[in-house]
């Protein structure tokens, strides 16, 4: 346990040092800082494709609205970005409730199926809405967030950017992982395993799903947000239908239903399109390719495989040979 | 507006929808009978649909082959090249109890390597594609003419459509096809071989969808995009028909081509396309079973 | 006297096909009751539409006089009333005092307790399941699952528990401790078991309700709907009447 605590604080240590480490380099420390920005987008899927079992497809439609909303705030309201980013958020968990709730009583596939429905609307809204969105052409030139300071407001930039993002990348997985540990959390592992038989035991299946949506939702929003800031530049293509399904992908190919698994999908997959250029052009087809390879041979993700196999050794490790029964309080 | 006018538009608000149409009911009665049989919702059918008709597109403008011949080509390749993925990516789910999710998750990865794919080789050539018409020509309804290529496109789609029909009503494949379609256990009690079912219905759902594809590289020109709304039309088809209904996918399939056609005269195509979602989003939550449900 | 379970007029028909036909059925206070009839007669259907899980086209049910039709299936499990499935279901994935933990979650402040897990050791002692506290709900037998179900809804001090066939797949021995089991159980709730060995509800009921293609054909002792020529006509001829 004590050094499971240990390792723990460690990472944390080590995430919030990395931007000063990477300080020199603008080309890794924009990896470094896309690789916060996926490992928070993910952590916040992992909660409802990891938990409860939900694969959202309009997450990207929903961190779409919640950039739009923030970039809006900041540039047409003067807003600081610091109010505005909640606010976004915000109206990413409303609209994700209001559009997944009617298809939350909806099994496997239909529920896929609807959400894959409403990414798409959500990506046309984007073209189609020029007011709010300047269509295709995109918004550029958002600024930094920057931080109200006596005297003048300091422009978070270069390393302080990417220690912003670490900052809520590690704020985002300790939420997860609180919730993870909570009465919710258990819930929607139940609800997870078997919907009807924790309905029958007295669980609120719709409330909690429904609560698990909301704040998967709103991490979608606050990730939509930091990554209108962070890059300068929104087009709807940005939160279009294979945003959702990489980010999947990402959470599937290291792990679901496990805390590190997003992180470690992250740390392998996030910077495959910058660290090799040459095959960016071929990056849908790796992603794809991924996919379909997750889905077939390593279902658990790199991470989850990693931990049965350790639980199946340790298993027959303990089968094989018998010890006294310890009497447990 | 003029009689004329208003003659000339509804007559080609007519044909389009027609063809348009029977295309897009072509396509759902794959998507569906795949769905229906197997339990394999396809994102991808948008992505074959499109490699049908780009393949044809490269057979006739880049291999020179008559549009007949290079339909021929393509549609007979479809058979090698399903069997091949079946083998690899469908049978190994066939017992797998909630095997439409993998499905559906595994095809849009399919997807997403073909859309990359198109976009790398083709789309590096160029934006537009269309053939020369296979039959040149037009044929006079009144004042308005009809083009002779498309014409013979909507002949072969109904004829297509009739005998797809026909076959899962009086054929002995076909009847086992809907045997395992509507009850799985009551077919094995029956002695019907589920796996050459399945492997027959991917098939063949595969033939039709190529078919489609082919057909509208016949009639129309086309750009990449019409791969991801082509998937989300079949599917919304699909939905709203009935899944595993042919019958559902032919009407609702032409309810949606007279649409497409109808508001392509005054407005964007793709507030049609917008309508299929909430219609389709709206049976989702209201009548899961489709309108044709069995 | 307010009875334990009440239903009034129950319909329910599946697209033209009635499988509740206006039925009307109570348990009193302290009674057994058990539900007998063919297969397809509605049994199920009984209990999924009085807990919640099916909505009734017609009727009322209360239990212990208050009114629990139209509620969801949580919420009449929090009003007292559980079921068991004639499929056994579990956690399979999780550890049986996991399982367990997930079944007192909802209930354990309601009921007093400090923490979810209090009583659990008690619990799965009286049930032989002691020595599986850590194991997988998945490697347990039938017969330990079956216990493991009854655990999680005992946890949550029911006040009615709907048993649906809660000796399916068991052998003989397994039978008979089940029985035991069971009636040790009548004393801290209520008990409706649905069941085709006719054993159990020989040995556990008090009465017996006939359910034939929606409607109750019989109702009485046990005894006396054995001899009930309705009875035997309807269902008793095609199956055994105690276990070999």
């Amino acid at each position: 346990m004590a050094h499971r605590r240990a390792a723990v604080v460690a990472l944390t240590i080590l995430a919030l040092a990395l931007p000063f480490l990477f300080a020199g380099n603008r080309f890794y420390a924009f990896i470094l800082g896309i690789t916060y920005l996926y490992i928070l987008w993910s952590s916040g899927m992992n909660l409802l494709s990891g938990f409860t079992g939900l694969m959202p497809l309009m997450y990207a439609g929903l961190a779409g609205i919640g950039a739009y909303t923030t970039v809006n705030l900041v540039m047409k309201a003067s807003v600081s970005f610091w109010l505005a980013m909640p606010v976004g958020a915000l109206a990413a968990a409303v609209v994700g409730v209001v559009l997944g709730l009617p298809s939350l009583r909806l099994r496997g596939f239909y529920f896929t199926l609807s959400g894959l429905v409403i990414q798409t609307a959500l990506t046309m809204l984007f073209v189609y809405v020029p007011q709010f969105t300047a269509g295709d052409t995109g918004i550029s030139q958002i600024p930094p967030p920057s931080i109200p300071l006596p005297g003048r407001t300091f422009p978070l930039t270069g390393v302080w950017l990417e220690e912003t993002l670490a900052v809520a990348a590690v704020l985002t997985v300790y939420l997860v992982r609180w919730i993870t540990r909570s009465t919710l959390g258990t819930y929607l592992v139940a609800i997870r395993e078997d919907d009807l038989l924790t309905e029958a035991l007295g669980i609120d299946v719709v409330r909690n799903r429904v609560l698990a949506f909301f704040i998967s939702s709103l991490i979608a929003g606050v990730g939509g947000a930091f990554y209108a800031h962070y890059m300068g530049f929104v087009s709807p293509r940005s939160f279009d239908v294979l945003t959702s399904l990489n980010t999947w992908l990402i959470v599937g190919f290291g792990g679901q239903g496990t805390i590190l698994g997003p992180i470690v999908g992250t740390l392998i997959l996030a910077p495959i399109p910058y660290l090799l250029q040459e095959l960016y052009l071929y990056k849908d087809i790796i992603y794809g390719g991924l996919i379909v390879f997750t889905t077939i041979f390593l279902p658990r993700g790199v991470y989850g495989s990693f931990l049965f196999y350790r639980r199946t050794r340790a298993a027959a490790r303990a089968a094989a040979s018998p010890k006294p029964e310890v009497a447990r309080s | 507006m003029t009689l004329e006018a208003i003659l000339l538009n509804g007559l080609a608000v007519i044909t389009t929808g027609l063809v348009v149409g029977a295309i897009f009911s072509l396509v759902a009665a794959g998507v569906t009978i795949m769905y229906g049989t197997i339990w394999l919702p396809n994102a991808s059918n948008g992505q074959f649909f499109m490699l049908a008709a780009l393949l044809t597109w490269s057979m006739v403008i880049g291999w020179g082959l008559s549009p007949f011949l290079g339909a021929a080509v393509v549609i007979a390749g479809a058979i090698p090249f399903s069997l091949l993925l079946e083998k690899c990516l469908i049978r190994p789910f066939y017992n797998v109890p909630n095997r439409n999710i993998v499905y559906f998750i595994m095809t849009l990865g399919l997807a997403q390597i073909f859309a990359g794919a198109f976009t790398g080789t083709y789309g590096q050539w160029t934006d537009n594609y269309s053939i020369p018409a296979a039959w040149p020509g037009a044929l006079m309804i009144g004042p308005f003419p009809f083009p002779r290529t498309r014409f013979l496109v909507l002949l072969v789609s109904f004829s297509l459509l009739t005998g797809l029909f026909v076959f899962l009503r009086l054929h002995r494949v076909g009847r086992a096809l809907r045997a395992v379609f509507q009850n799985r256990e009551a077919a094995i009690l029956r002695g019907v071989d589920v796996r050459r079912i399945y492997r027959f219905s991917f098939v063949l759902a595969m033939l039709v969808i190529t078919t489609g594809g082919v057909l509208f590289a016949m009639a129309y020109g086309f750009d990449l995009t019409m791969s991801w709304t082509m998937a989300i039309i079949a599917f919304a088809i699909m939905i709203v028909g009935g899944p595993g209904s042919v019958l559902g996918s032919v009407v609702i399939g032409m309810i949606f081509g007279f649409t497409q056609a109808a508001v392509s005269l005054f407005a964007s195509p793709t507030l049609a396309t917008f309508s299929y979602l909430v219609v389709m989003l709206i049976i989702l939550l209201v009548k899961p079973s489709g309108l044709f449900a069995r | 006297m307010t009875k334990l379970l009440e239903t009034r007029g129950l319909n329910k028909s599946f697209g033209g096909v009635s499988a509740l036909k206006d039925l009307s059925i109570h348990q009193d206070m302290g009674e057994t009751l058990g539900m007998i009839g063919p297969n397809g007669s509605g049994k199920t259907t009984f209990i999924n539409a009085v807990t919640g899980h099916l909505t009734l086209d017609g009727g009322e049910v209360s239990l212990e006089g208050k009114v629990i039709r139209g509620k969801r299936p949580h919420a009449i499990a929090q009003a007292g009333l559980e079921r068991t499935y004639q499929a056994v279901r579990v956690y399979a994935q999780l550890p049986v005092a996991e399982n367990l933990r997930v079944a007192a979650l909802p209930h354990y402040r309601r009921l007093g307790y400090s923490n979810p897990l209090d009583g659990v050791d008690v619990l799965l002692a009286k049930l032989g399941l002691k020595p599986k506290k850590e194991t997988v709900a998945g490697s347990l037998t039938l017969f330990e699952q079956r216990r493991l179900e009854l655990a999680m809804r005992l946890i949550s001090r029911p006040k009615l528990i709907m048993l649906d066939e809660p000796v399916g797949g068991l052998n003989p021995t397994e039978i008979r401790e089940m029985i035991q089991l069971l009636k040790d159980l009548r004393t801290e709730c209520g008990l409706f078991v649905i069941e085709h060995t006719m054993k159990v509800i020989m040995e556990l009921a008090d009465r017996v309700v006939v359910l034939v293609s929606g409607e109750m054909i019989a109702n009485g002792a046990p005894v006396a709907i054995l001899q009930d020529a309705n009875v035997i006509r309807h269902y008793l001829g095609s199956i055994r009447v105690t276990s070999r």
